[in-house]
């Protein structure tokens, strides 16, 4: 059996060394090499390999942003020379993070780690708890969100949200002239974005407080907030309290 | 400076409630020992220390506005003389006229008055003297506070510089990446991995050796500079394009060392890391007797929505720049197209006027 392999890297030297690494495994195939997010996406999409190398820092998507954005990701090594992504890399269920430069014992252990694993549908076990810990005492808040539409990806800052809404599985991200539905919870953004910018004012928005023309009470305990282009909002009692809180009203 | 009597209430009270407790000693001697009905120690001790409660107050801006230094000591005790007679007359005349007045019938206590007169002058100098060094010592105490504040504040504003230079000189992702080349050349080039290692090596001792405080020259930085983005060259292959124009004049020049550093791994940062189109970063570099003038271009996609930076190299820049040549707007940014500007300033720190003095 052999098992198709893509590597995603905007640095030449960089694939060169997994080449050169992986020419010792008889059954793997490299059927693909890719310079950055978007036709890394791609190529991924097409091609369904079982195996792909993947870089972290990346233009137009980074490796993180592209593998958010897999409905059956393959397996995942990332390669990276950044060590705070690491967390996140085992969150999505990544095998192995390895860390540049690395020596050659180090990617045999991981590649072999992928062998075992290909064709069987079981999620590597990481050491995700002690990493969530950490990554709670230094968070480092989501600056922009990748998403799909049926033909496109695009890259959405989050500056440029007005508010987000559950819709079920899904949270809606409204700006100012489109609309875009992305895979995660509310609960996730609320975590991963800058507290003292947006924030939860009902089980079912997150509010961007840049876009806050004025509150208005609405009645009981109710309050409407209203965005700089007219949409209206509810806040409940206990989202009311947190926007006095964050606005130091 | 704010007026010290009217900082807050506190201080209110305290100044007010000091003349209140003059008032009463007052009152108590005219009473208790010159044995003057009670309306008159009352009136008296009303209206002699409510008027120097008054000038007490207006003291301030004199002394405010007349603090001694060694140049013109004489004129700040001629201010006060000026100030003390005035006040005096004043306050004596006024004070004489409201009870003379007051108690126009009793003859006894307006010879009293009369007589008394040369003793308050005395007493109201004693106050007027002990107020104005109140003053000054609340000027100076103020002042000194003030330099202990500013000075910790550039003392802290050098350091922060200075770690962030450190910071800057060794980028750790740079680090790991150059290194993660090298180990890829080590296989595929080993001769440009060796070349590779040398840059890298020049490069880290060039960043750590260079003390911050002191200046180097222009075609040392350079020198820097293209090691920098070779090793970079190697990472990006042809996707980074760069090239000089430089004046010859400039090579010279004084220059704080890895002040352009940071310049081009911004032009780095977010020309090449954020794009898949081939990046050109150009400088160019013109210089006269008063300055020299650098502009560095790099493209950058426009669309990339990159991270946004923190805005913290740039400002480290200016910060240090401000601090080296007390002067502001020496480094400017714009944004065409796709093209992104940095325009620095540097002024001539070997200026002409010095060799002619030679």
């Amino acid at each position: 059996m052999s098992i198709r392999t893509l590597l995603i890297d905007d640095e030449q030297p960089a694939r060169d060394v997994i080449k050169h690494y992986l020419k010792d495994f008889e059954n793997i195939t490299i059927i693909g090499e890719y310079s950055d997010g978007f036709s890394g996406l791609k190529a991924i999409q097409e091609l369904k390999p079982d195996l792909v190398f993947l870089d972290v820092q990346m233009p137009r998507l980074t490796g993180l942003e592209l593998l958010e954005l897999l409905e059956h990701p393959p397996l995942i090594i990332f390669s990276t020379a950044y060590d705070q992504y690491a967390l996140k890399a085992f969150e999505m269920n990544a095998i192995d993070y390895l860390l540049k430069p690395y020596s050659k014992e180090r990617f045999v252990q991981s590649v072999q780690k992928a062998l075992a694993m290909v064709g069987k549908d079981i999620k590597p076990n990481a050491q995700v708890e002690n990493l969530v810990k950490s990554l709670d005492e230094n968070p480092e808040y989501l600056q922009r969100i990748a998403v799909k539409s049926r033909h496109k990806v695009s890259v959405v800052p989050v500056d440029d949200i007005f508010f987000m809404e559950a819709e079920g599985d899904y949270v809606m991200l409204h700006t100012s002239d489109a609309k875009h539905l992305k895979e995660k919870t509310m609960k996730y953004f609320e975590i991963h974005l800058d507290p003292s910018q947006f924030i939860r004012i009902h089980r079912s928005f997150i509010v961007n407080a840049k876009f806050i023309d004025r509150i208005e009470y609405y009645d009981k305990e109710t309050y409407a907030v209203i965005l700089k282009n007219g949409t209206k909002l509810r806040a409940s009692t206990s989202g009311y309290k947190l926007l006095k809180q964050v606005l130091n009203m | 400076m704010v007026h010290p009597v009217f900082i807050d209430k506190k201080s209110v009270s305290v100044y007010f409630g000091l003349w209140i407790l003059i008032m009463g000693v007052h009152f108590s001697i005219y009473y208790f020992a010159y044995l003057f009905p009670i309306e008159i120690s009352l009136a008296d001790s009303l209206v002699f220390n409510s008027i120097f409660c008054g000038i007490g107050i207006t003291l301030w801006y004199v002394a405010r506005y007349s603090t001694p230094d060694q140049k013109n000591i004489g004129n700040v005790i001629l201010n006060h003389l000026a100030f003390l007679t005035i006040s005096l007359v004043v306050w004596t005349g006024a004070s004489y006229t409201i009870l003379s007045v007051l108690f126009q019938d009793d003859k006894n206590y307006l010879t009293f008055l009369l007589n008394s007169i040369p003793n308050r002058i005395f007493s109201g100098s004693v106050f007027y003297v002990l107020l104005a060094l109140a003053y000054y010592f609340y000027i100076y105490y103020q002042n000194f506070q003030e330099k202990i504040k500013s000075e910790s504040r550039l003392r802290e504003l050098l350091k922060e510089t200075e770690l962030n230079m450190l910071k800057s000189q060794i980028n750790p992702h740079f680090l790991f990446n150059s290194l993660n080349s090298i180990s890829s050349l080590t296989i595929t080039n080993p001769e440009k991995a060796r070349e590779m290692v040398i840059k890298l090596s020049d490069f880290l001792r060039y960043s750590v050796s260079s003390n911050i405080n002191q200046f180097t020259t222009f075609s040392n930085e350079i020198a820097n500079i293209k090691r920098y983005l070779e090793i970079e060259k190697v990472r990006f292959g042809d996707k980074l394009q760069f090239s000089f124009n430089l004046d010859e004049r400039c090579q010279n020049y004084k220059i704080p060392p890895m002040l352009l550093q940071p310049l081009f791994e911004n032009a780095i940062k977010h020309g090449v890391y954020e794009s898949t189109e081939q990046v050109n970063i150009t400088m160019d570099c013109n210089s006269d007797d008063c300055c020299m003038e650098i502009k560095i271009r790099n493209d950058f996609d426009p669309n990339a929505h990159a991270r946004k930076g923190t805005g913290l190299g740039l400002n480290n820049i200016r910060e240090r720049l401000r601090l080296l040549y007390h002067a502001k707007q020496l480094l400017k940014t714009s944004v065409e197209g796709n093209k992104f500007f940095v325009y620095l300033t540097l002024p001539n720190i070997d200026k002409p006027e010095k060799k002619s003095i030679q």
